[in-house]
């Protein structure tokens, strides 16, 4: 057989296989048989208007007036106007509360987190104390050096590998519910009577879906506004009120740029836990716009995402317009987070202005302190809240929340609940706030010490704690739930990054859900 | 074998032009080569606040980075887990390399090329396919978290035994046929024959294994979940995550976690290439 | 036909139980560690399944003809064989450059022989973040040098990790450099397998250097640089890290190589497993391919002394 036939027999059937038969579907469509759904159901309602949001309760059939309960021994206001009762679900695991006192020797419990430097720190201190405050529970943190090794090898572990503690970022809410593994905070508070009134209710409801509150917030992060005060006195603008309005954000940033006092007014990124998912989240969020279907995927599994409506349009086009003007700088896909800041301690062309977590606060001050950038001291950055479509500056929660492991003995199960109720006690959560740069999950922790002192000695550090402690009406407030939410998010960074490089607002968007609502049927048709 | 530094030959004797030109390009080409690792030492000597001033000029200098690196990070017994790891694959694969090779060099037995072209194919599979179900194999065998589990699976190594039946094919037919008639068996061959002769083929294969080994981090950091089974990578990649407050730091424990490969390579470099000599050519 | 059968398989069978001793510790390890996960891999390449691995649907052997003609699929091979594309002959001419360069007696030739060597010693990790520091637009390296600006201004807008131009030759670049000590190495030692009496007999025939590299050391070379070229095209498509690291898969996608895909942060099929395994073997299947065209198409025409 000789050579040259054969080969170009199989460049060509390599080409053609590739060229040639191309099927212009998704890749998450593959193996689905015709019958297998891959559109979403029309929306009943009309885009944009999905009838008058649903009052948040926590146990079905919900009440439509806003009432103190008084139901269960758990029944509160956490809010005024917010009616907050737990009750236990019959199909969920059981909380054991009281098996610690029928142990003999200290149960010992481990916690996989990812919490470094000095985050880290501080949670080591913490659990130190509680360990050495008590004899009846051990326990033992183990680092898994960020959050995605981490719930690799959280759903790799077999049942009786997994941690007693686990601490799962906000955006895997809908897969651990989905999971089952987890003995849900509301069978805690519910068997032990946990009084959960001083929480911030955005705090709780973030972490709550189907009616069960599923996890114990622990940090909380936001976006937030960084500005440089010198740069904004030289603008002649008053360098302790920064822009909340989106309106504001663009006068200011007109007035940065003509007076020369930077080359940019904001530095913006489209990243995938950044710029690309806050915009549109975060906006939504507070202009009260919900972002999916079934109340943001809380009252039930959400079937499509609804962000494609004029308002976003509106919102959307205001970004490209501040970046096509000059106004704002795009400083790409950001996979680190820090780009928009590294724009403003750029020695040539900085911006005035970035959006980026509020976690970053105490190392950019760490940072700026010993004169790493020049002409930057630290007195001189300004945190704000981060600007949207309306007076209100809130936002939705970011961070992370304990789950209780299932079926690893009761006695571990009580220690763990009795962690994580020392937790979030307001001393506790006085001295992580302080330490950390997180905002503490209760209102109670802001008037004690450590942290009054820091909040009242650079109120830079409030902006996060001030941002989500507002009341939430409903739902569009807390935030979308999606089992497929990094999937999703990475649609939506893709459309600002088209939008960013000038591309047509309507079209990128429309992209941008018809993928979120591939992934979410795609996900709906596995779990 | 030919020697690694060649004695000037007569047609090979250069203009004095030429000299100076080869010596230029050379070390043009050095300077591009080590300029990513010329900027991580500078960063990494120069304390926090000044990293990014004159990123190539070491201004300041401080060791106080390196110390910080070492101890906060806790690279010291992190060091310590991947050199216990690294030699241990690194015997073990020189070893199963070794005998397996002397098995498709030397003996015949049906179905010998079919299970070489096998052997071959594994070098093909991306090992990132493997990793789910290795763990799950391991964590069967409840090899977590521990040094069997870090160990074994790299046991084995078909580049191992390519390189290792090429050296041992480019041996004299004569030595290999003699050896066989004088009785001493398959292990006293390998022990008293080929492995004298292969020694800078098999300094060259542990080389390449250690190294390996010693940079891997996926494997490592998918089963274990306790922090003192970590290995220098993963502690490089704790590391990692000050990247905003302390870019320096990171520079220093990337530096740290380099040096040790560097040093052997350094003291090997010639071992290596004239490993390398004896079975790369002949096919 | 009519040869005793027993002295034939005497002959052939003899070795037999020392070979499947001496073959035991390897083969069962691969076996277990890379054929077992692969097999796993073909089979669970035709289910999908839900987040946590459980709950497996089976589809069939469609599965994988879906994938290959899926978009996302398609760009990414097609990402993937550029980058090779770039990787692959650059590397290659590198390292037979700085061979040859290093390979005459020149005094102190062993230092600069182990500068070029040195970058073995840096691990993919390593590598990566050393080249993050270098191209960052607004604060790296590069991004000070005001020259080398004016001469190419996307070093600073938007940077060279951020353009969808330049990003995938950046994520080469650092993927060249890092490959460059071992490609150095395997060619040095190439060379130093070529006879000197060949080149004394040429020159002595009147042929000049460049001359003698392209008809004596070139050919010579054939097999180290053949074994050079599928070990790089291997690493090429197997490459993981450098993307993860510099510019998880985009811009827009412009990184996005199959084992991205399978197993990158932003990927679409992050926690589908079944997709995972399906794109997985299909790599496989590729690169099993691209060796075999290889090793035919250029293996004949090298020479062996």
């Amino acid at each position: 057989m000789s050579n040259r036939p054969t080969r170009r027999l199989f460049a060509a059937s390599a080409c053609l296989t590739l060229a040639a038969c191309a099927s212009g579907q998704s890749i998450l469509q593959a193996g689905n048989d015709a019958t297998t759904s891959t559109k979403p159901v029309a929306p009943s309602t009309t885009a944009g208007a999905p009838g008058p949001p649903t009052t948040i309760c926590l146990v079905q059939p919900c009440a439509t007036t806003t009432t103190t309960a008084g139901a269960g021994p758990t029944g509160l206001s956490a809010a005024p106007g917010v009616t907050m009762v737990m009750a236990g679900n019959p199909d969920f695991a059981a909380c054991p509360v009281d098996a610690l006192e029928a142990i003999d020797e200290p149960v010992r419990i481990t916690f996989w987190h990812a919490m470094q430097s000095a985050q880290g720190d501080a949670l080591t201190d913490l659990t130190n104390l509680y360990n050495a405050s008590q004899d009846r529970v051990v326990v033992e943190l183990q680092n898994q050096n960020g959050y995605e090794e981490l719930i690799d090898k959280y759903f790799l572990a077999s049942s009786d590998d997994r941690p007693h503690v686990v601490q799962m970022p906000e955006y895997m809410l809908q897969q651990i519910a989905d999971a089952n593994t987890v003995i849900t905070t509301s069978a805690c508070v519910q068997a032990g009577g946990y009084d959960i009134s001083p929480f911030l209710p955005r705090a709780m409801f973030a972490y709550q879906t189907g009616g069960v509150q599923w996890g114990m917030p622990l940090n909380i992060s936001t976006p937030v506004l960084y500005y440089n005060k010198a740069m904004f006195e030289e603008a002649g603008l008053d360098p302790e009120r920064p822009p909340i309005t989106l309106d504001e954000l663009r006068d200011y940033s007109q007035q940065i740029v003509d007076s020369g006092a930077a080359t940019y007014g904001i530095a913006v990124d489209s990243g995938v836990n950044s710029g690309g998912a806050w915009f549109l989240e975060q906006w939504f969020a507070r202009a009260g716009l919900p972002y999916a279907d079934n109340d943001n995927g809380r009252t039930a599994r959400a079937t499509q995402v609804l962000f494609d409506t004029p308002e976003a349009v509106e919102m959307l086009t205001f970004a490209q317009q501040l970046e096509a003007d000059g106004l704002a700088l795009y400083v790409g896909e950001d996979p680190r987070g820090i780009d928009g800041l590294l724009a403003m301690a750029d020695q040539e062309q900085p911006a005035a202005m970035t959006i980026a977590s509020s976690g970053a606060l105490g190392g950019v001050l760490d940072f700026v302190e010993g004169g790493a950038i020049e002409g930057i001291t630290p007195a001189e950055i300004g945190v704000g809240p981060m600007p949207g479509p309306s007076e209100t500056p809130s936002a939705t929660i970011g961070g992370a929340a304990l789950y209780i492991t299932r079926d690893l003995g009761d006695a571990e199960a009580a220690g763990a609940w009795d962690y994580l109720q020392y937790l979030v006690t307001a001393e506790a959560q006085s001295f992580w706030a302080a330490e950390s740069g997180y905002a503490p999950v209760r209102a109670d922790a802001t008037e004690i010490e450590p942290l009054v002192s820091i909040y009242a000695d650079d109120p830079r550090f409030r902006v996060p704690y001030d941002q989500v402690n507002f009341d939430a009406d409903d739902f569009t407030a807390v935030g979308p739930v999606l089992g497929p939410m990094r999937q999703v998010r990475q649609a939506t960074a893709q459309m600002m990054a088209a939008i960013y490089e000038g591309e047509d607002v309507q079209p990128s968007l429309t992209a941008a859900a018809d993928q979120a609502n591939l992934l979410i049927i795609d996900y709906d048709n596995r779990n | 074998m030919p020697d690694a530094t060649p004695a000037r030959a007569p047609w090979e004797r250069s203009t004095r032009v030429g000299q100076i030109g080869r010596y230029a390009l050379l070390a043009l080409i050095a300077f591009i080569v080590l300029f990513p690792i010329y900027t991580t030492v500078v960063a990494a000597l120069k304390p926090g606040n000044r990293v990014l001033v004159n990123p190539l000029v070491p201004d300041s200098f401080t060791l106080d980075t390196f110390r910080e690196a070492w101890s906060e990070a806790r690279l010291g017994r992190y060091l310590g887990n991947s050199f216990i790891v690294a030699t241990a694959v690194t015997i073990g694969q020189v070893v199963t390399s070794l005998l397996a090779a002397y098995a498709f060099a030397m003996l015949r037995f049906p179905g010998r090329n079919v299970l070489f072209v096998a052997f071959l194919a594994t070098m093909l599979v991306p090992l990132e396919a493997t990793l789910v179900i290795n763990r799950q194999t391991v964590d069967a065998l409840g090899w977590l978290n521990s040094y069997q589990g870090l160990v074994v699976p790299f046991l084995a190594s078909a580049l191992g035994v390519f390189l290792l039946r090429q050296a041992l094919l480019a041996l004299p037919k004569d030595l290999r046929d003699a050896a066989l008639i004088d009785g001493v068996g398959h292990l006293g061959f390998i022990r008293h024959v080929a492995m004298p002769l292969l020694r800078p083929t098999l300094g060259a294969l542990a080389l390449f294994t250690f190294l390996g080994t010693w940079n891997a981090y996926l494997w490592p950091n998918l089963i274990t979940d306790n922090e003192d089974w970590n290995t220098v990578q993963i502690g490089l990649r704790q590391l990692k995550a000050q990247t905003l407050d302390a870019p320096n730091l990171v520079m220093a424990g990337t530096i740290i976690a380099a040096i040790p490969i560097a040093v052997v390579l350094l003291i090997f470099q010639r071992q290596l290439i004239r490993g390398l000599t004896a079975g790369a050519v002949k096919g | 036909m009519t040869s005793p059968p027993r002295r034939r398989s005497a002959g052939r069978w003899r070795d037999l139980p020392a070979a499947v001793l001496l073959l035991a510790p390897s083969f069962a390890l691969l076996s277990v560690f890379v054929l077992y996960p692969l097999g796993r891999a073909v089979w669970l390449g035709r289910q999908r399944c839900d987040s946590q691995g459980n709950n497996c649907r089976t589809s069939g052997w469609d599965q994988y003809l879906d994938v290959v003609r899926s978009n996302e699929f398609r760009e990414a091979v097609v990402v993937t064989f550029k980058f090779a594309l770039i990787t692959v002959p650059i590397g290659l001419a590198l390292g037979i450059g700085l061979a040859a360069l290093a390979d005459k007696y020149v005094r102190g030739i062993g230092v600069f022989r182990a500068v070029f060597s040195s970058t073995i010693a840096t691990s993919v990790a390593v590598a990566s973040l050393m080249w993050y520091f270098l191209l960052q637009p607004s604060v790296g390296v590069l991004s000070n040098l005001d020259w080398l600006q004016d001469l190419f201004p996307v070093i600073k807008r938007p940077g060279l990790l951020r353009d969808e131009g330049t990003a995938l030759p950046s994520v080469a670049a650092s993927s060249i450099w890092a490959s460059l000590g071992f490609t150095f190495i395997l060619v040095t030692a190439g060379l130093q397998a070529i006879p000197r009496d060949l080149h004394e007999a040429a020159a002595i025939d009147g042929a000049g250097g460049a001359r003698r590299f392209w008809s004596i050391t070139l050919p010579l070379l054939g097999p180290t640089l053949l074994f050079v070229v599928v070990v790089l095209t291997t690493r090429a498509f197997q490459a993981y890290g450098e993307m993860d690291l510099l510019t998880d898969g985009g811009p827009r996608g412009s990184t996005t190589v199959v084992t991205y895909l399978t197993y990158g942060l932003q990927s679409p099929i992050r926690d589908d497993a079944g997709l995972q395994s399906t794109v997985a073997v299909l790599l496989f299947l590729m690169l099993l391919a691209l060796t075999a065209v290889q090793l035919r198409a250029v293996g004949r025409r090298v020479f062996y002394a």
